[in-house]
């Protein structure tokens, strides 16, 4: 079967996502019927959805067969991929991040930060990220006992940790927050630039384009600082990093800090508060977890797997390919969903449920091969810390109030999360 | 005769750890199964890279 303009449609449509079932419900039937298919969701040109979890790993693990650079990595409208392109001299990328890269220049430019993101060389800032984890405990237990757990903890702790780390000075935080904010929550009225819903794409792109151009002007500050005065943080490494003996170039390094301030915390502030607004509605898995503090490694991966908060990147075949029995022509567009892999029933057992002892969780919200999530070994300390300081501490938690998601189709989680809540 | 000391791998792309000692029973590599005893055709559980990109490490 094809898939149905009306499904199509669907999971491109950031309200849906904001919605949350419409999106699960539409990946659910094509797991079901038409799990690698193609879609042609209105003006956008067609993309294969890749559904499956097994599917997804295949893709991901032949990264010369599926490239990432060669067209749009996120899903985007003719309109829009036309004016990024006359934009940015026939590229159909706004930035050039690791994101946007395929080898050899990805192998190049992701080894010059991975190093210091290995689980053995972020041990040494575990006692640092547990005092500011402190922190925020502390000042949730001043709010009383009722607090937007979203705006109050989620989206500043890893904010916080993440501009320590890449050696943004904390008064310049609120500002990254709104930059991101701007970025992945472009289609949102509540989080983006104009404050309007976002019909225009010239409107939109335009926008988009003034947030990448508002970083760059920070960032460039920040290279120049660093280079003439080298500090033990991300930024510095960035800034002094070469690729084949020479600097980066400009457009790369830029996009470098882009993704280390946006991806670095956004995500993990999804997964924070989706993970607080998942047992709150689950008294029995906040018990569970409670009772037995060995099992937060267990919920950080089930948290990260429910809100999977990277809902999609684009790949592109370099050579006429075969997948799952489909034939996939040099050139084709696939959409790879991660919300849909870390939902299917071949995988998970009862993938709707939110299970904190979930054993085995091979998620794919990371990603898989060589693109993995660089920033991974952090996320999980991070949230390791943080719910070691906070069950320590915490009675109770129920919702206060119905939780909102952001508007967005490619990085989105929730948006509000109010809380009632008891603490020691 | 003491035996080998357990020594600790780790893959090149995304950082798993493959530590001889602890093993990986999720993965079906048994506390103290030996690194040289794994097939040549195991990959990264995490990203999936192969074996022969891995490094031995001192934690």
């Amino acid at each position: 079967m094809t898939i149905s303009t009306d499904i199509a449609n669907t999971i491109v449509d950031p309200k849906a996502y904001a919605d949350g079932d419409r999106v699960d419900q539409a990946f659910a039937q094509l797991r079901r019927e038409a799990p690698l298919e193609v879609a042609q969701p209105d003006g956008f040109d067609p993309f294969w959805v890749v559904t499956r979890h097994a599917d997804i790993l295949e893709v991901e693990r032949q990264n010369e067969l599926f490239h990432n650079g060669d067209r749009a990595t996120v899903v985007t409208t003719i309109e829009a991929d036309k004016k990024v392109r006359e934009m940015m001299g026939g590229s159909p990328h706004l930035v050039r991040s690791l994101v946007q890269m395929d080898n050899p220049d990805h192998f190049a430019y992701r080894k010059v930060t991975q190093g210091s993101l290995l689980p053995q060389n972020l041990r040494a800032l575990e006692a640092r990220i547990r005092e500011i984890a402190r922190g925020f405990v502390d000042r949730m237990a001043e709010h009383g006992d009722r607090c937007d757990f979203a705006r109050d903890v989620a989206f500043l702790y890893p904010l916080h940790v993440i501009m320590e780390v890449l050696g943004v000075p904390e008064s310049d935080e609120p500002r990254m927050l709104k930059l991101t904010q701007e970025l992945f929550g472009n289609a949102d009225p509540d989080l983006n630039r104009s404050g309007k819903s976002v019909t225009d794409v010239n409107e939109g792109i335009d926008s988009l384009q003034s947030v990448v151009m508002d970083f760059m002007m920070y960032f460039n500050a920040i290279t120049e600082d660093r280079r003439a005065k080298p500090r033990e943080d991300l930024a510095s490494i960035i800034a002094n990093g070469k690729i084949n003996g020479e600097p980066m170039g400009h457009l790369e390094a830029m996009s470098y800090y882009i993704i280390a301030a946006t991806a670095g915390h956004d995500t993990t502030s999804s997964t924070t508060a989706g993970a607080l607004w998942a047992l709150a509605e689950t008294p029995e898995q906040f018990a569970k977890v409670k009772a037995d503090p060995s099992l937060i490694p267990g919920l950080i991966e089930e948290s990260i797997r429910w809100v999977t908060p990277v809902k999609h990147f684009m790949r592109t075949a370099t050579a006429d390919a075969e997948l799952a029995g489909r034939k996939i022509a040099k050139g084709d567009w696939m959409m790879l969903s991660y919300p849909s892999g870390n939902r299917d029933e071949a995988v998970f057992e009862d993938p709707f449920k939110f299970r904190v002892d979930r054993t085995p969780n091979k998620h794919v919200a990371f990603g898989y091969g060589a693109h993995i999530c660089l920033g991974q070994h952090l996320a999980r300390m991070e949230m390791r810390v943080l719910w070691e300081e906070l069950f320590a501490r915490l009675d109770s938690v129920e919702l206060d109030g119905q939780p909102t998601r952001m508007v967005a189709n490619f990085v989105c989680g929730p948006k509000s999360v109010p809380i009632r809540f008891k603490m020691h | 005769m003491s035996a080998e000391p357990f020594k600790v791998w780790q893959c090149r792309t995304c950082g798993y750890i493959y530590d001889e000692e602890q093993g990986d029973p999720g993965e079906g590599l048994a506390p103290g199964a030996r690194w040289a005893d794994i097939p040549a055709s195991w990959i990264c559980p995490m990203c999936g890279t192969p074996k022969s990109d891995f490094d031995m490490i001192e934690l």
